[in-house]
């Protein structure tokens, strides 16, 4: 059977420790192990990021990271971009304004690759942002309301 | 996921990751990014035992460009590392260049040099660039290490010189010297896929003529191929004549597949070939 | 930002509905607190998979779960042997029982043969999903391969393997109106064309993922990721219980698009919650989707159209060969749609058709956001750009000469009895176009193309399509509607409280939608069909009305005040020097025996079910019709596509809320594009080779440009304040668009679908050798 490792991560601020399968994706842990449930399984492929989560702010495909490869990291979810008392953040109101969510099941993910898009500091232009999300799939909006929210969002900071 | 329960070893230095490689023989696997690795596991295509992570290492991440000419890349190196690296880029350009065409920028985040190396797709940017500049692979068993060159290491479909207890430490470019340009072209269906074909060219220009080449192609065949024929042909062209020089490209055997023919492919290779080596003398002629 | 340009024509004093307001399912699925189907789980859960024939033509001569059982933590193997009843019935309607059977069945697990690669055959249940790939291994098949077919041209012909007893016609539909001999006669020109639609797959972001339980009441409870929760039935009839034992609960869903339309992980999680007395978890995995879930139909399209000088058709002949695949699902109903909108938004009064679609061992088809009536737009409309080439007329002219219009009737017989207004979107998005781009350097070309279509919304009249929702007031003047409709992404849900919100005043955050549940809300049928806005739209709206019917005479008698005088605001009850706050009203109406709860059911049209010759004065309710124009650059060395511009107009009666509209329109398009130019379920000997999202090619961001949405708002449909249905009929016109911009920019159309840089360099190639 599987090995047992015991990892620490922590994750929206909220560290937790826990014994699991060594085997267990860093997706599988987040989701089953510490109950956070919005990234999302997608193709266990890397490519669909609906698993995208943040590891100590860098944007990963939680679905092909090793849990035990995480250890010690911090894991940053789409509800880690919630303020503290629970209202949506700057990024997530911009995606509300815009209408950026259709059926849903893509934006945690989609919301942490544009978190660390805009991490950066740099002003993207619309087709930099586009080509930025290029390696998150949404199959219902067409995209164009997720582009306008990262593009809000954006200026928004800068005032 | 089809995932089946596997052991994990975490390795600190290269010489425990060997071991560790020695001791569970065929039932392990390395595990540096991932990237190419637990997709696979997810799918049920690699069913290791054991995962030897060599993530942690404490060595393998050092970017140098020494004073013989030479560029040289820890294996561990992230492609988001590499594409980001000013130095990297003022050395050897086609390096960050092709490694910013890899996937997307998560699975730049997280693969790694060597690993995109030792994994061997037939299509990759790395091992394409790598044989198009003449690299050295620096190979460790822990106890003893070797000097592989690129295109004595790629040797097949998935498959390198690599021995079982073996892995990539660094890898040795050479520096883009006086007088040479480059290009990196790809196609793919959609940014990120994998290449229908790709082409790494460099050109050394003198006196107005072309006088020196290097042309690789990948996608073509089931490694990164040298196209010598392409590189005798160049031979004292004049730098807006390159194309004149190209003919039917020997030396490949393009699989197709559902999207596109062999017979395309091939099309499309001799098309970026062309492309690369106008790009490449265009360079070279405003380094001169 | 860009917000979709909004033309109306049927100005109505509106307060909510027509409001780009936030769908309120839109905060928490931003949040990220949404919970899916595979997002539950329960204490003493186990989990459960499915093991899949590897081959696509088979007799099974072998099974044995002896060593998958002995693994530790496997709780139980079934096989087909296990279900009580292992059969799943499907109606193969207008057909005669000379052509076809009328009644397709297929098994829940296969006992004795397989038909498809992928085709489930045994059920394995664990205590951990850790065990489930060793335990699936462990399970012995064996398979003696028979001879396969993989081509419905081919399964047709005579000697051909048949994948069914009764042969491998499906079904066939026959349309002939007019004199089309007489047609072709007379014609100044005809055009004859041969179009080839791919295999696609639904590719929604959330693979097929539910839960199943007994409750205290021992009622079996299945959440899972579906269309349809009145698929309660066809698991009691599985299970061999009585219906009002099984409670489908739909949460929100992760896209559909038709994919989730038939039942998916249903009966396994049923079977194994039933069998075991424990909540079972069944997670489809992405690569399993692709593998084995039901395909959009693959059809061949050949065509020949007469025109006149003029460009006005005269007749149109059409023959359909469409493959259905191993088993039937709703492939009858596809090619039915097929047929009857085989000819496009243009007159055609003489018309000879003839659809079929033949069995395969290639992977099941079934629905498909279009369903059937979006491949034939690639047919359609290739052939209206060739007779506008062919007699010099521009592409926008010759389909406004040839549109319907109200009181035109469709070849199958249905007058079309609102107005039309494809001319309008025809002008809307040349309106917008302005000039065409010049290309970014040499080498490159620029073209533009243009596509109408007309799709149908609403189901089909004689399947007696009703939906109902409940409306009532909280006593604090709240309000809950609670409606059987599930929520696929498209603001199913939302859509329902703007619609409330409109007719009772009640603010839209004070008022809660609860959807989904087969056992504890009104039924209101398949989110499918664009019929819901329709359907469940109308039956809010039924319910509100009566409420404030109620209401309003109730506050009448009390005040000694005339009914007609009063109205419903935000807030309360207010007329001419009166007003009374809506608490007290509602005091007023229970005091007055006045319901202060309401039950809306809206049935839908009627008619009588066709038969093979197709003739009916109305098969549909309504129709949607648009236009769309791309603009595009092609690279002449390579054949790769850059798609530059898009615009994309439909008249949608009104639009209840332009955002969830707009992001119809645009979800719509990208997908077409994927059809259009990247998208093809590989197969070979009915193998499926698509072994997952790295093959299997959804566009990017980068893949598609900014899509522009123009609505047009005409009043005339027949949904709540005379909407249309949106859901479908924007998916239909992108390949046609993206084929004629390439004929634009190299001189040559491709005919085959996807529209690879492989085919487009060929088409480049036939242009120089044309010149």
């Amino acid at each position: 059977m599987s090995e047992i490792v015991t990892i620490t991560l922590t994750i929206n601020g909220r560290r937790i420790t826990r014994a699991a399968g060594a085997h267990l994706t860093l997706l599988r842990w987040v989701r089953d192990e510490a109950g956070v449930t919005d990234p999302k399984y997608g193709c266990g492929e890397g490519i669909c990021g609906a698993c995208t989560v943040l590891m100590d702010g860098e944007p990963v495909s939680s679905c092909i990271v090793l849990a035990a490869q995480a250890d010690g990291a911090e894991i940053t979810t789409a509800a880690g971009l919630l303020e503290r008392d629970g209202s949506l953040g700057p990024l997530q109101r911009a995606f509300h304004a815009c209408h950026a969510a259709q059926c849903g099941f893509c934006t945690p993910g989609m919301l942490m690759s544009a978190a660390a898009l805009l991490a950066d500091g740099r002003t993207w232009s619309p087709a930099e942002i586009r080509a930025g999300l290029h390696g998150n799939l949404c199959r219902c909006t067409g995209y164009g309301p997720i582009v306008d929210a990262v593009e809000a969002a954006q200026r928004e900071r800068a005032q | 996921m089809l995932t089946r329960p596997f052991r994990y070893e975490r390795a600190a230095h290269y010489a425990d990751a060997c071991d560790l490689l020695r001791e569970h023989g065929d039932d392990a696997k390395v595990l540096a990014g991932g990237q190419s690795l637990l997709p696979l596991i997810n799918i049920g295509l690699a069913q290791p035992g054991v995962v030897v992570d060599i993530s942690r290492l404490a060595e393998g991440r050092d970017i140098t460009v020494g004073a013989d000419g030479y560029l040289t890349l820890g294996a561990l190196v992230t492609h988001a590392r590499l594409a980001a690296d000013a130095r990297a880029r003022s050395a050897q350009p086609l390096l960050p260049e092709a490694a910013a065409h890899i996937g997307n920028n998560r699975v730049r985040n997280r693969g790694t040099l060597g690993g995109s190396l030792a994994h061997a797709d037939p299509a990759a940017e790395l091992p394409l660039v790598m044989v198009a500049l003449g690299a050295a692979y620096e190979v460790t068993s822990g106890h003893a290490s070797r000097s592989v060159r690129a295109e004595d290491f790629h040797l097949g479909f998935f498959t390198t010189a690599l021995a079982a207890d073996e892995l990539i430490v660094s890898v040795s470019a050479p520096v883009l010297g006086p007088g040479w340009g480059w290009s990196f072209q790809e196609v793919s269906r959609r940014d990120g896929d994998f290449a229908m074909a790709a082409v790494a060219a460099l050109v050394r220009i003198a006196d107005g003529l072309v006088v020196e080449a290097r042309v690789a192609a990948a996608a073509v065949s089931d490694r990164p191929v040298r196209l010598a024929d392409v590189e005798t042909a160049l031979t004292g062209c004049p730098p807006g004549g390159v194309a004149d020089r190209v003919g039917p490209l020997q030396g490949i055997s393009p699989a197709g597949d559902a999207g596109a023919s062999a017979q395309y492919k091939r099309r499309l290779a001799r098309v970026l070939v062309i492309r690369a080596l106008q790009e490449a003398a265009g360079r070279a002629g405003e380094a001169a | 930002m860009t917000s979709a340009e909004i033309r109306s024509s049927k100005a109505e004093e509106l307060r909510v509905v027509g409001q780009p307001l936030p769908r309120h399912d839109q905060r928490e699925k931003i949040a990220g607190s949404t919970r899916y189907a595979g997002d539950f789980a329960f204490a003493n859960m186990l989990h459960a998979r499915l093991v899949r024939a590897p081959v696509p033509s088979a007799k099974i001569t072998h099974r044995d779960a002896a060593a998958a059982v002995a693994v530790p933590g496997v709780t139980c193997v079934l096989f087909g042997e296990d279900v009580p009843h292992n059969v799943i019935w499907v109606d193969v309607p207008g057909q005669t029982v000379e052509v076809a059977a009328l009644k397709a069945s297929m098994e829940v697990l296969a006992t004795d043969r397989v038909r498809f690669h992928g085709e489930p055959v045994a059920l394995v249940v664990a205590e951990s999903e850790d065990v489930l790939a060793q335990a699936c291994d462990l399970v012995e098949i064996e398979y003696e391969e028979l001879p396969g077919v993989f081509d419905p041209a081919q399964a047709l012909a005579a000697g051909a393997p048949a994948v069914h007893a009764r042969g491998n016609l499906l079904g066939e539909w026959c349309i002939d109106r007019g004199d089309v001999d007489e047609a072709f006669a007379a014609a100044d020109t005809v055009v004859e064309g041969t179009y080839q639609t791919q295999a696609v797959d639904h590719a929604y972001l959330e693979p097929e993922a539910g839960v199943g339980w007994l409750d205290d009441e021992g009622v079996l409870n299945l959440r899972v990721a579906t269309q349809v929760v009145e698929h309660y039935r066809d698991v009691a009839r599985i299970l061999d219980i009585p219906d009002s034992r099984v409670r489908v609960m739909a949460p929100y869903v992760g896209g559909g698009f038709g994919g989730k339309e038939d039942m998916t992980v249903e009966p396994y999680l049923a079977l194994a919650a039933w069998r075991t007395r424990r909540p079972v978890r069944m997670q489809w995995t992405r690569q399993e989707s692709l593998l084995a879930r039901p395909k959009r139909h693959r059809m061949l399209l050949r065509y020949r159209t007469a025109a006149r000088s003029d460009g006005t058709i005269l007749g149109q002949q059409v023959d359909i060969t469409a493959d259905s695949g191993a088993y039937a699902y709703l492939s009858a109903l596809v090619l039915l749609y097929a047929s009857v909108h085989a000819c496009g938004p243009y007159r055609a009064d003489n018309v000879r058709l003839h659809a079929r679609c033949a069995y395969t061992n290639n992977p099941p088809t079934s629905a498909f956001r279009g369903f059937g009536g979006m491949q034939v737009v690639f047919g359609y409309e290739s052939q209206m750009d060739l007779l506008a080439r062919e007699l010099g007329i521009p592409a926008a002219e010759i389909r406004k000469r040839n549109a319907l219009r109200r009181g035109d009737v469709l070849p199958v017989g249905q007058p079309i009895d609102t107005e039309v207004f494809l001319g309008q979107t025809i002008d809307a998005v040349c309106d917008r176009a302005g000039a065409k781009p010049p290309p970014s350097g040499p080498r490159r070309a620029v073209g533009r193309g243009m596509a109408s279509n007309i799709q149908s919304y609403g189901r089909l009249v004689w399947l007696n399509d009703s939906a109902a929702a409940w409306v009532g007031w909280q006593l604090d003047g709240s309000l809950t509607v609670r409606c059987g409709v599930p929520d696929i992404g498209g603001g199913q849900a939302s859509s329902l409280a703007q619609i409330a919100a409109e007719i009772l005043g009640t603010p839209m955050d004070r008022i809660t939608v609860h959807f989904g549940d087969s056992a504890l809300t009104p039924l209101a049928g398949t989110t499918t069909a664009t019929r819901q806005l329709l359907m469940s739209g109308n039956a809010v709206h039924e319910a509100c009305v009566l409420l404030r019917e109620g209401v309003l005479r109730a506050v009448a008698d009390e005040a000694g005040q005339p009914p007609e005088g009063l109205r419903l605001e935000p807030g309360g009850v207010a007329g001419p020097g009166f007003g009374m706050d809506l608490r007290q009203a509602l005091v007023v109406c229970r005091r007055r025996n006045v319901p202060i709860e309401a039950l809306g059911t809206f049935f839908g049209p009627k008619g009588k079910p066709v038969v093979r010759d197709l003739k009916a004065d109305r098969v549909f309710p309504d129709f949607t019709f648009g236009t769309h124009l791309c603009d595009l650059e092609v690279d002449l060395d390579t054949g790769k596509v850059r798609l530059l511009r898009y615009v994309a107009a439909h008249d949608v009666g009104r639009a209840i809320n332009p955002l969830s509209v707009q992001g119809q329109i645009t979800g719509a398009v990208a997908q077409g594009l994927g059809m259009a130019l990247l998208e093809e379920v590989a197969m070979e000997d009915g193998v499926n080779l698509t072994g997952g999202l790295f093959q299997y090619l959804i566009p990017t961001s980068t893949d598609v440009p900014d899509i522009e949405a123009v609505i047009l708002e005409s009043g005339e449909g027949m949904g709540p304040f005379g909407a249309r249905g949106i859901g479908e009929p924007p998916i239909g016109p992108p390949p046609a668009a993206v084929a004629s911009a390439i004929q634009d920019a190299i001189g040559v159309r491709p005919c085959v679908l996807p529209i690879t840089p492989e085919r487009v360099l060929e088409c480049v190639d036939a242009a120089r050798a044309a010149r």
